[in-house]
């Protein structure tokens, strides 16, 4: 018999700091905090760990906690935090630097974005009474430390700020592929990439994913992921965009952004993907696309200087000023897109018909296709569609996932191969990598094309591999 | 016909094969006599030597193995103040220093490119380092310097060769490469160029490998035809033509797979607008938008939306030009 099954989001959680997937840097910042309580009590009393869900944030915690032998007391969104339960479950421990039995500890303050101002009433100034008071290491944790900047302006201050990035998609795919190896399942490597692309950085889903179409089984197939689909984070980000992109003013738009179902980042790249679907008239285009801009130099500022608090403009600007532009579309920008890409595929007018479903758009075969399948297909994935075996039917969702990973993933290769290229010719040279790809890479192609002698003696003169030859040559 | 990259090959060792900026090469030789330089701000276009010149000096300075005792460094490529400072500071503390000259020197190309606030920082690190280590930083424009530093330096200002001077460089290239190159093809190049050595060297290898022997204005022209930047055309097109969604597409494919920058696209967008047939009172007004996004790229931080909205903008035009 077997144990009772633990989850694989716990039994794949780092034991040390080697296992840690990437953000090194600053796992090394708060190892180094970490360490000074050990001689003493540093300046800063707390960190405050932010970054997007399932990084690794509570993960280094636990982890480094356990390699230098730290007792950790744990408090989240689960604890009713008024100052009287907090200061109940903290006690009298913050007063001394070590336990009778000599242990150390650390109190982690996790879950933070979820304190809210009127439930945990005093929540926040008892932490910040605590964090004064420690003679113990204080950490807090949050996903989303610009949205609430305002309410933790006091404890930033308090604290040493360390943020925790998205985990690069081929991190992503290799942790993955890690996994399945060690759970001994066999996962198609496009399934493994589809879900690690799905995941947008985030691990712990990332996992999830994987532990969903895999637990139990032996072998998993890239259908079975597209079939999992993006599930609730999914749905909630269609009924979004469908808010957003619907309002009829200011303040229902901003909304949306409240939720903490998705953050603002992905949001944004949502929105941006999809503005041109739905508000198809140039006039309301131009309009949308110049407020998201503009959001966009907002966040700039803010992430520059360093004040969040101009981050209301962005949110108001990118939310509110898109749904605001809406006023000459008629929202067919898809239907139209896709019509016109399946026309030119030059099949007879009564092949399929386009209809419109709850979530998305639908095309239904009206005759046997045979090999126009394979065609029509290749079209309608293309646009972000798939094909539903059980209906019969290619499914077109409303909006398309943002393209910016998906592309940065599909040229991942040609353009590791253009990067070490570039770097080869900017050292001969003396000149700038951005020089380097702008005025003396077109000339190389020439060469590469015209003169075989003269590209030859190139290859050798740059020490070039395969990879950087055929870049020049495509 | 010996091929390696013609740039290179020609590119003067010493200060004495520099054939132009004749002033400022007399002062570089002053310092090599003296044995002493000051810190070095050289201004100026590309491809007009500001980098042969410092290296030829280095060379003069220190010997044939002077890459001991120089450093490059493209400010364009180091991603923040601090990589700079460590760079340096490993540089100036470890590296090895030459008998017969107290100090190492340190290249900063493109330093007009950093921002004012890593310029404060650079200028901190070459007080702090400047007994061992000297710099010469490298720039397009001495406005884009800050007044610290460009009182610290001695300024050179480079100038564009002269068509004299140039001509008879690739002249002599063509001759030493066994090339007939055409008066026709001289001028060409010499048009073309506008002064900038490295790119007329590179028009004329790129002739000889498309046309071989003998080179004309017509083989230097069909070079230029091959530089010019078609995808940046056919995403103008697709605005005006009102298809936004596949001029993304290939806005998406120029930032991401060809790699080049926003700030680079934007220029040659622009240079493509100014010589389009679209009717002359949108150029003015599209001057203006294409103006404020570039302002705009310094301030956001997702290039891509800020060129997506002026392409928003463009395919707007396309529509109320057609009305």
């Amino acid at each position: 018999m077997r144990n009772e099954p633990v989850s694989w989001t716990i039994r794949f959680r780092p034991k040390n700091k080697k296992e840690i997937v990437d953000n090194k840097e600053s796992v090394e910042r708060f190892l180094s905090w970490m360490k000074s309580w050990v001689n003493g009590i540093p300046e800063k009393h707390s960190v405050f760990l932010y970054g997007p869900p399932g990084v690794g944030k509570t993960s280094t915690v636990l982890a480094l906690a356990r390699d230098l032998g730290f007792d950790v007391i744990e408090v989240n969104a689960s604890d009713y935090r008024t100052s009287k339960r907090l200061e109940e479950i903290v006690g009298r421990s913050i007063s001394l630097s070590l336990t009778v039995t000599g242990k150390r500890r650390v109190i982690l303050f996790d879950e933070m974005e979820g304190i809210s101002g009127r439930e945990d009433e005093g929540g926040i100034s008892e932490i910040m009474k605590i964090i004064k008071e420690s003679r113990i290491p204080v950490v807090l944790i949050s996903n989303s430390i610009q949205e609430n900047w305002e309410k933790f302006l006091p404890l930033i201050s308090l604290s040493e700020l360390i943020e925790f990035n998205s985990i690069p998609f081929k991190d992503v795919l290799n942790w993955l592929r890690d996994v399945s190896t060690k759970v001994g399942v066999k996962v198609e490597e496009e399934a493994l990439e589809l879900i690690a692309e799905r995941s947008a950085g985030d691990l712990r889903s990332a996992l999830n994913d994987l532990e969903t179409v895999a637990g139990g089984r032996t072998q998993v197939t890239l259908e079975d992921v597209i079939i999992l689909g993006d599930r609730d984070r999914q749905t909630y980000t269609h009924e979004a965009l469908m808010k957003i992109f619907s309002s009829k003013s200011v303040k229902e738009a901003r909304q949306v952004i409240s939720s903490s179902y998705i953050n603002y980042d992905e949001l944004f790249e949502w929105i941006y993907e999809n503005i041109p679907y739905v508000l198809n008239d140039p006039r309301d285009l131009s309009e949308a696309l110049n407020h998201l801009a503009l959001a966009d130099i907002f966040e700039g500022r803010a992430n520059r200087t360093q004040n969040y608090t101009l981050i209301k403009y962005m949110f108001t600007l990118m939310t509110g000023g898109v749904a605001l532009s809406r006023k000459h579309s008629d929202g067919t920008g898809l239907y139209r897109r896709l019509e016109s890409r399946l026309l030119n595929l030059g099949l007879p007018p009564n092949s399929f018909k386009i209809s419109d479903s709850p979530r998305g758009l639908s095309v239904k075969p009206s005759r046997y296709l045979g090999n126009d399948w394979r065609r029509i297909n290749e079209t309608i994935r293309k646009l972000g569609g798939y094909w539903r075996k059980t209906e019969k039917i290619w499914f077109l969702p409303y909006f398309r996932n943002p393209q910016y990973l998906p592309n940065l993933k599909r040229t991942w290769y040609i353009r590791q191969a253009r990067d070490t290229l570039i770097a080869k010719i900017s050292k001969y040279c003396h000149v700038s990598t951005r020089v380097a790809l702008v005025d003396l890479l077109p000339y190389l192609k020439i060469v590469f094309e015209k003169d075989e002698m003269m590209a030859r003696e190139f290859s050798r003169l740059f020490e070039l591999n395969d990879k950087e030859e055929n870049y020049l040559k495509s | 016909m010996c091929s390696s990259l013609w740039t290179e090959k020609y590119r003067p060792q010493t200060l004495d094969e520099i054939v132009n900026q004749s002033e400022i090469v007399s002062r570089m030789k002053k310092f090599v006599k003296e044995r002493n330089i000051p810190h070095l701000l050289f201004v100026g276009p590309a491809g007009v030597g500001k980098t042969t010149t410092i290296l030829a000096l280095s060379r003069d300075l220190f010997g044939p193995s002077y890459r001991n005792f120089v450093m490059e460094l493209n400010a364009s490529d180091e991603r923040g103040i601090n990589v700079i400072r460590e760079k340096v500071k490993s540089f100036a503390q470890t590296a090895a220093i030459s008998p017969e000259v107290p100090f190492k020197i340190l290249i900063m190309d493109e330093a007009d490119s950093l921002t004012s606030a890593a310029q404060h920082a650079l200028r901190r690190t070459m007080e702090i380092y400047t007994k061992t280590c000297r710099f010469c930083l490298i720039g397009n424009y001495s406005e884009n310097i800050i007044e610290p530093i460009q009182s610290r330096c001695s300024v050179f200002r480079f100038s564009p060769l002269s068509e004299q001077d140039l001509k008879g460089r690739i002249r002599s290239i063509s001759i030493k490469e066994n090339l007939q190159l055409l008066d026709e093809g001289l001028d060409a190049i010499y048009e073309a160029s506008a002064g900038d050595v490295r790119k007329a060297i590179n028009l004329l290898q790129a002739a000889a490998a498309v046309q071989g022997g003998v080179i004309d204005d017509v083989s230097i022209y069909s070079v230029l035809g091959q530089l010019n930047p078609t995808r940046i055309r056919e995403m103008v097109k697709l605005c005006l033509k009102g298809d936004f969604l596949e001029a993304r597409e290939v806005l998406r494919s120029l930032l991401i797979e060809e790699g080049i920058a926003a700030e680079d696209i934007l220029k040659l967008l622009y240079f493509e607008i100014l010589k389009s047939d679209i009717a002359e009172e949108w150029k003015v007004k599209l001057s203006d938008t294409i103006g404020e996004v570039d302002y705009r790229l310094t301030q956001g931080s997702r290039p891509e939306i800020q060129l997506s909205a002026l392409l928003a903008k463009l395919t707007l035009a396309g529509e109320e030009m057609h009305r």
